[in-house]
């Protein structure tokens, strides 16, 4: 089990390294050059001094020379400057980081209670009524595109009723908890319609296969209450594998929180890497792609320990 | 010595009984079949946006300023937008561009996918292994973050000239090839599998006896063998790609303006949300509609593909 | 008669596991066998499930290659999965054995089509070849799933006669049958023996099948060969303890089946850590000390020449 956890844990920054390299390629193959885009409208500026600024910065170099550079200089904690907001790439993300954590944090503690709400409902009578609707609801959710959602409830509730603020985050910075929960509904209804659709599929196929298992029948037969067995025994036992369908799902929620920070104006890691990429901030657009590639590996592989931890069969192939 | 006497099927009924039952199947699948005569209707009306054009002189990309925001008339069925373009005939534009995108895209992932996932199964050992932790590679990343980047990329750095960068094919085919090279994966896999299952079957066995080479056995045993799931896999992600796309078109790395597209029409009508909000409710019921509809009938192949209902024909 | 297949110090070890920092662990499918067969002669392979049988059968066949050893046919040794063996196939499970997307035509063709010969004329040779096996022309244009278990493994039966083959290795293709299409089976296998001298190497479970079809027959266990005689000698007079307690597990007619294991004590060891010495002697009545360490050769028992057993006890 160590060996299976030490060697999924090298294979993980190996694939972290890959990563980074390729990212580091597509992100060099963005319009204009670092150097360009920094002194932009500089009217002082020369051929010379750009060409001296270019080998200052290693422009002009080969790109696995830039990016050995680029490596050494990440692993000794200097990630660079954002040219866009003119400080260091990590003092931009760190708060950017806490936002999206909250925004996935809150959608996960609605999202995970309501779809084993709802995967059980549909699988005491698949086929029945209820089952019907959810799974019609199922098929919304992963057919909605999450931008259009986001403009719909802007529309109805912030323009025509005027009951909730179209913007995720309050002005004020030192706004209140409860103020801030407030402008959090709108984004955080949206992505947990989003995330919750593939989440109820997945609840109630597994709830429905161990409700006809053996040890189902035979609490049942025990005369225990349908409450307790769903509860007990169903619903625990279609637990363990959530653990993995949470860490897959983590990448498209993420996605997800990308389209509806960018909407509802909020500062988040997903919007901080739009607004990189459309100003061709390199630094920033190369560290916040990484840390969001590193951190949903990093769920897949906590997932896939769990996983071993909980079932030892696994350890065997 | 028995004979086959018991067995009066007609002679050609193997294969086509296969196909007539999944088809009964399917039919009798409300929500499939509705969605798709939907889809049909759908793609037959985009495809008269040209047509309409032609004979009511109304052209879709062309501007006039004095007939900003007109609501729906016999002329403009559904109002003009905020350059008095006809609403209707740049969704129907639009249409031609998500659909396209959708099934030339899936054509290409499953192509993709299907020659690195049968492959990587057929070989096996080492070479499937690094095939699997690319794909692993990829499914580890959040998909819309980077189909951002590769939007974005400069084609004049790869070798384009700036002319042939922009000209309105490359961004089409840009599109569909950036989200193919994103979602090869699924198929891949599902073609892996497969493969491994079948290429140890008894039947390739035999044929590797009487001499079968790799390629035949792929072609003649394994891909026939594994359709289903792919058939499957490829019509479910027709929608996924088509929301991929109106997605990156909305946030302006996908297919730009003037090429209408649902997705920027969205972008455009997010500025108008307070003074033409229905401009912003028309695309984006047209994704949702089809990708539902798609989905639906994705869901319906799937159960009428279902094995367990083809448990007569005892195909492993 | 005339020496077809000879096997020289054959030995088939598999890697198991082995990944990421993890060190492979070898299984030894079949350790250091040495057979040959004659042609139109019958070689059984009997012993336990494990014991190896099928592992060799394929070696035989080149569906997998050989660790050691060489694989001769008419003397000259061949290598790798080349088609060029004389060898066809059945396989145990008449489901598995057929492509459920093609035609029977086009299946029994198939060894004809590999060697390129055009479509009319295979397909001619097919309907013909289904007939040899008792199945009407009609059957060409059908799928498996519209055949039954035997009529099924009549059709393997035919697309391995059609490449016209010296030897047919035949792996248990009767377990998978119902008792009463058994018997049809294996008179159908018995008919093409006697017509078209074709050599066999019949892999069974099934003493009663093996007695009843077999030359010669050779008993494996964990991969060693344990036993190799005559039919009558090794019925008659055993001489390994091995085969000694396979027969006696042989259930009479009208008894009923009895389970081997009852009479053979104790699991059969893991191939991965096979014992020391005589594989069999964690589980043979007269092992002695010189079993767990010695490893006994194959020799002739005593006072038949043509009668080897791999014991050093032997009768
Ligand atoms: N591809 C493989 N991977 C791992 N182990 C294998 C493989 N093929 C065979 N073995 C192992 O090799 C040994 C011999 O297997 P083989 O199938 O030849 O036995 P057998 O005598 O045919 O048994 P049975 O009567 O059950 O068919 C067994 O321990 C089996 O588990
Ligand atoms: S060598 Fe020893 S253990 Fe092996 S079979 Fe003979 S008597 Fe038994
Ligand atoms: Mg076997």
């Amino acid at each position: 089990m160590l060996r299976y956890t030490i060697s999924r844990l090298l294979q993980a920054v190996l694939v972290i390294l890959v990563m980074s390299l390729l990212l580091f390629m597509l992100i060099g193959l963005m319009p204009g050059d670092p150097v360009e885009n920094m002194l932009e409208g500089n009217p002082a500026l020369t051929p010379e001094t750009m060409a001296q600024m270019r080998a200052l910065y290693g422009v002009d170099q080969p790109l696995y020379t830039r990016y050995g550079h680029w490596l050494t200089s990440a692993l000794h904690g200097d990630l660079g400057y954002s040219s866009v907001y003119f400080r260091p790439v990590l003092d931009v993300l760190g708060p950017a980081i806490v936002q999206t954590a909250k925004l996935l944090v809150l959608t996960e503690l609605i999202s995970i209670p309501l779809a084993m709400l709802l995967g059980a409902l549909a699988a005491r009578k698949p086929g029945g009524w209820t089952d019907s609707i959810i799974s019609l609801l199922a098929f919304a959710s992963i057919s909605l595109p999450g931008f259009w959602t986001s403009l719909i409830l802007i529309i109805v509730f912030s323009v025509k009723l005027g009951w909730l603020p179209a913007s995720g985050t309050p002005l004020l910075s030192d706004a209140s908890m409860s103020e801030q929960l407030v402008h959090m509904i709108l984004p955080v209804t949206v992505l947990t319609f989003f995330h919750v659709g593939p989440l109820v599929r997945y609840v109630r196929a597994s709830m429905i296969e161990t409700l006809n298992s053996d040890f189902v029948r035979t609490a049942r037969a025990k005369g225990l209450s349908e409450v307790t067995v769903v509860m007990r025994h169903a619903l625990r036992n279609a637990l363990i594998p959530m653990v993995t369908v949470l860490a897959l799902g983590f990448g498209s929620l993420f996605s997800g929180a990308l389209v509806v920070e960018t909407i509802f104006g909020m500062l988040g890691m997903g919007k901080i890497i739009y607004d990189a990429i459309s100003n061709i901030d390199f630094n920033l657009a190369l560290v916040g792609l990484l840390l969001a590639t590193i951190v949903t590996l990093l769920s897949s592989l906590l997932a896939d320990l769990a996983y071993a931890w909980l079932d030892p069969r696994i350890t065997l192939k | 010595m028995s004979t086959v006497t018991a067995d009066k099927a007609p002679a050609e009924a193997g294969r086509n009984s296969v196909w007539s039952k999944r088809w009964e199947r399917f039919r009798h699948n409300k929500l499939a079949m509705i969605s798709l005569v939907f889809l049909a209707l759908m793609a037959i009306a985009c495809a008269m946006a040209g047509p309409i054009e032609h004979f009511t002189g109304i052209d879709a990309n062309a501007t006039n300023l004095l007939r900003r925001f007109r609501p729906p008339s016999a002329q403009h069925w559904l109002g003009t937008d905020d350059l008095g373009r006809d609403v209707l005939l740049r969704l129907l534009h639009g249409g031609q561009v998500s659909i396209a995108v959708g099934l030339l895209a899936t054509v290409i992932t499953a192509v993709i996918g299907i020659a690195i996932g049968v492959t990587a199964g057929y070989i096996g050992g080492q070479f499937d292994n690094i095939l699997m932790r690319m794909t692993d590679c990829i499914i580890a990343l959040p998909l819309i973050p980077v189909l951002i980047v590769l939007g974005a990329v400069d084609l004049t750095k790869i070798g384009l000239s700036p002319e042939a960068a922009s000209s309105p094919a490359v961004v089409f085919l840009r599109i569909v090839i950036i989200i193919a090279l994103v979602d090869w994966t699924t198929i891949a896999r599902i073609a892996r599998a497969g493969t491994i299952t079948v290429r140890d079957v008894d039947y390739v066995r035999a044929a590797t006896v009487s001499g079968a080479k790799g390629p035949y056995n792929v072609f003649v045993h394994v891909l026939p063998n594994i359709a289903t799931p792919l058939i499957v896999a490829m019509t479910l992600s027709v929608g996924r790609i088509i929301l991929f796309e109106s997605t990156l078109s909305f946030l302006g790395f996908g297919i730009v303006p003037p090429t209408p597209t649902w997705g920027n029409m969205l972008t455009n009508a997010q500025q108008l949300i307070i003074s033409a909000p229905l401009l912003a409710v028309y695309p984006g019921l047209l994704i949702f509609t089809t990708v539902m509809a798609v989905n639906f009938v994705g869901d319906g192949v799937r159960s009428a593909f279902d094995p367990r209902s083809e448990a007569g024909s005892r195909s492993h | 008669m005339t020496e077809l297949l000879r096997l020289d110090n054959i030995s088939v070890n598999i890697p198991l596991g082995g990944g990421f920092l993890k060190p492979k662990v070898w299984l030894q499918a079949v350790n250091d066998v040495s057979l040959t067969v004659l042609r139109g002669e019958t070689l059984a392979l009997v012993g336990e499930s494990g014991s190896g049988k099928s592992t060799l059968g394929y070696v035989v066949a080149g569906l997998r290659r050989q660790s050691e050893g060489t694989v001769s046919f008419h003397g000259a040794p061949v290598d790798g999965e080349d088609g060029k063996r004389p060898v066809q196939v059945i396989f145990q499970d008449p489901f598995s054995a057929l492509d459920p997307r093609m035609v029977v035509g086009e299946i029994v063709a198939e060894p004809l089509r590999l060697k390129g010969v055009p479509s009319e004329q295979r397909l001619a040779r097919a309907t013909e070849v289904l007939g040899q096996v008792g199945l009407p022309p009609e059957a060409a244009r059908r799928y498996p799933h519209q055949f039954s278990g035997g009529q099924r493994q009549r059709i393997a039966i035919a697309r391995a006669l059609i490449a016209e083959p010296e030897m047919i290795v035949a792996d248990e293709p009767l377990s998978a049958l119902d008792v009463s299409i058994q018997s049809q089976v294996l008179n159908l296998l018995d008919d093409i023996k006697q017509e078209h001298g074709i050599s066999y190497i019949f892999i069974s479970h099934d003493l009663g099948v093996v007695r009843h079809l077999a030359d010669r027959v050779a008993v494996l266990y964990l991969g060693r060969l344990m036993e190799v005689a005559s039919r009558d000698d090794l019925f008659v007079t055993p001489s390994h303890p091995y085969t000694q307690a396979l027969l006696a597990a042989v259930p009479r007619i009208g008894k009923g089946r009895r389970k081997k294991e009852q009479i053979l004590k104790g699991e059969i060891p893991s191939p991965l850590s096979p014992p020391s010495g005589c594989v069999f002697h964690t589980r043979c009545p007269r092992a002695e000390d010189i079993c767990r360490r010695e490893r006994p050769a194959l020799l002739p028992a005593p006072g038949r020449p043509t009668q080897l057993s791999a014991c050093h006890f032997k009768d």
